[in-house]
């Protein structure tokens, strides 16, 4: 029963991590509009922690740049299990603009396994919390297949 | 400080500003750029929308088939920017931007937005001069087209 | 026989740890509720904290390398436990459950072993972002430490001037007997800075907005508490929302308190309601409208501020009033 119950409020209180790998900032500014009185994404449980140790989902926003790449690893392997990577526009899914450039070191997906990711350059905050929401599905999903 | 506190009491009993997201989905303002929508039986296959899009979110993948080619054009949208450029640039209006913003996906091929088309080759002049080898080549597909 | 029962029932449910830890989680859900709505939000649900506590015993416990193991594991035990402990000498109304054994001395002294195990928890994991975040802690101790005892001597003066030998007790039961028959202390005029005094100082002692300068974690990252995750955490997280109450409790015990209703547990319901209100006032509120204070500015304004208020206090009753 207690299994039933942790794995129940493991849907209900996702805290997030947010990590800029170098964004232009756009994709920030909507993430933190998200926990603003408008969309107020703590009423679902939603919270922004400052060390990725309490963090269940990563929220990665930006093309992985060089001097990021390490610091972006690093990271991962600091959240405990379960977690979920979340990719924050369009950037961290393939570079948009930057995709070429000699400082960007490709997109995400080569560095970790990116379980939802909401497109928009940026996107909207509906859609933000749309795509936390399912993080937080997966995020029960991968707690039960745990034990 | 005080005014805040006079606020602060006051908004215990007043009404939340919170939108009641996901019961009700708000549309998108007039002029919001969202998900690309190809009408492929517009398309006459100028290629510029891709020269003018920035981050290259777009593929064209070309198939030859009997009546000429079979001409796929792929949207990533994970890769766009949405500056409607390729869509002020597109003569027949076969790219439009809707309002569609909701783009949450687990998986990639979702992000795509693609059309296919089979573009019809020339029938070619009878009395054209070409080059031998080349009339040799077009002689025979349009054999095979009747 | 009978005796030792009745004292693990104490201990382990009705003002020991269920007791605590329902309380503890209802203030904590009731706080965050109520500073969202005045913020204009919907806010979480009421038992969001006990979802928060699940969730994070299953998680992965990750002890970093640089970290002391015995203590890193065993210092989040200390603080609950102590806390747990202040929890029994607390009276409710008339009814305390080991009231003969402790008085406020020892209860100034069992709170500040939650903020030590917090400081020894951070300090075993060897963390720098833990480093500074124990050294500000320190100094939230020191700044509302002062404000407490000056505080406590003047309802010590004030109860001891009636009952105690040399006018001076520091018996929680002599201070709830001496309530229950002048009448609540905040009534008293000469109480009342007292009381402004000690509602600062709970959200200090708490670790609240806006003196939450040891756990701020948009500059030092939750500062004690950076490298921990999975079950020492969620009983961290326990020890804050049960600190809560507490301190509350303790507000209410020491200010609130009177005849009572002669039932248990009406009493007991009464009393939950003057802790949720405290809770309001003096933690809900300064929430929702301050922003954190710099680490000087918290030690300037309870050593001035704050602590003239109780010595105000104290003088007063030392005159007689």
């Amino acid at each position: 029963m207690i299994k039933k119950l942790i794995e129940n409020s493991t849907a209900k209180s996702p805290w997030l991590y947010h990590i800029n790998t170098g964004s232009c900032n756009g994709c920030d500014i909507e993430l933190v509009a998200v926990l603003t009185p408008r969309y107020d994404a703590e009423r679902f449980g939603f919270k922004l922690t400052g060390t990725p140790r309490h963090a269940d989902i990563v929220v990665v926003s930006g093309p992985v740049t060089l001097q990021s790449k390490d610091k972006l690893i690093r990271v991962l392997a600091q959240v405990p299990e379960p977690k979920v990577v979340v990719s924050l526009g369009s950037c961290p899914r393939s570079c948009n603009v930057f995709k070429g450039s000699y400082s960007v070191a490709g997109p995400l997906d080569k560095y970790t396994h990116v379980d939802v990711s909401v497109a928009g350059c940026t996107p909207k905050p509906e859609a933000i919390v749309a795509g936390l929401a399912k993080a937080a599905e997966i995020l029960k999903k991968k707690r039960e297949g745990m034990s | 400080m005080f005014p805040y506190l006079k606020e602060a009491v006051a908004q215990v009993f007043g009404k939340p500003s919170t939108e009641n997201f996901p019961a009700v989905i708000p549309e998108a303002p007039d002029g919001y750029r969202g998900r690309i929508i190809y009408h492929p039986d517009l398309c006459i296959n100028c290629g510029l929308c891709m020269r003018v899009c920035a981050p290259q979110a777009m593929t064209k993948t070309v198939v030859p088939v009997e009546d000429g080619e079979q001409i796929t054009m792929s949207f990533n949208m994970g890769s766009c920017t949405f500056c409607q450029l390729c869509a002020d640039f597109c003569s027949r209006h076969a790219i439009e931007m809707s309002k569609d913003y909701m783009m949450v996906v687990e998986d990639e091929k979702d992000l795509l937005v693609s059309g296919t088309f089979i573009k019809k080759k020339p029938v070619p002049k009878p009395k054209a001069p070409a080059p031998a080898a080349k009339a040799a080549e077009e002689t025979t597909e349009t054999c095979a087209e009747s | 026989m009978t005796e030792m029962l009745w004292n693990l029932f104490y201990i382990l449910v009705f003002p020991g740890l269920l007791f605590c830890v329902i309380a503890g989680l209802l203030l904590a859900g009731i706080d965050r509720k109520v500073v969202a709505r005045m913020q204009r939000r919907i806010g979480p649900p009421i038992a969001q904290p006990l979802y928060d506590f699940l969730k994070l015993l299953g998680k992965e416990t990750i002890i970093p390398r640089t970290a002391s193991r015995t203590m890193f594991l065993g210092a989040p035990l200390i603080g609950f436990v102590s806390l747990i402990v202040t929890a029994l000498f607390i009276p409710i109304f008339g009814f305390t459950a080991f009231g003969g054994v402790a008085d406020l001395v020892v209860i100034i002294y069992l709170l500040t072993i939650p903020a030590v195990s917090i400081i020894m928890g951070g300090a075993a994991s060897g963390s720098p972002y833990a480093g500074v975040g124990l050294s500000r802690e320190m100094v939230a101790i020191m700044s509302y430490e002062l404000p407490l005892v000056l505080v406590i001597l003047a309802i010590s003066r004030k109860a001891g001037g009636v009952f105690g030998i040399g006018g001076l007790t520091f018996s929680m039961t002599q201070i709830a007997e001496y309530q229950a028959q002048f009448g609540p202390m905040i009534t008293k005029w000469s109480m009342i800075p007292a009381a402004v005094a000690m509602l600062l100082v709970i959200p200090c002692e708490v670790g609240n907005h806006p003196f939450d300068i040891a756990e701020a974690e948009t500059e030092i990252c939750e500062g004690t508490l950076v490298e921990y995750s999975g079950p020492p955490l969620a009983v961290y997280k326990l020890s804050h929302a049960i600190k809560m109450f507490i301190m509350s409790a303790l507000f209410s015990a020491l200010f609130l308190g009177g005849a009572g209703t002669g039932m248990l547990a009406v009493d007991a319901l009464i009393f939950l309601l003057e802790c949720v209100a405290v809770t309001i006032i003096s933690m809900s509120l300064p929430h929702a409208v301050t922003a954190r204070l710099k680490v000087e500015q918290v030690f300037k304004f309870f050593w001035t501020f704050v602590a003239g208020l109780a010595a105000l206090s104290v003088v007063l009753v030392w005159f007689g009033l």
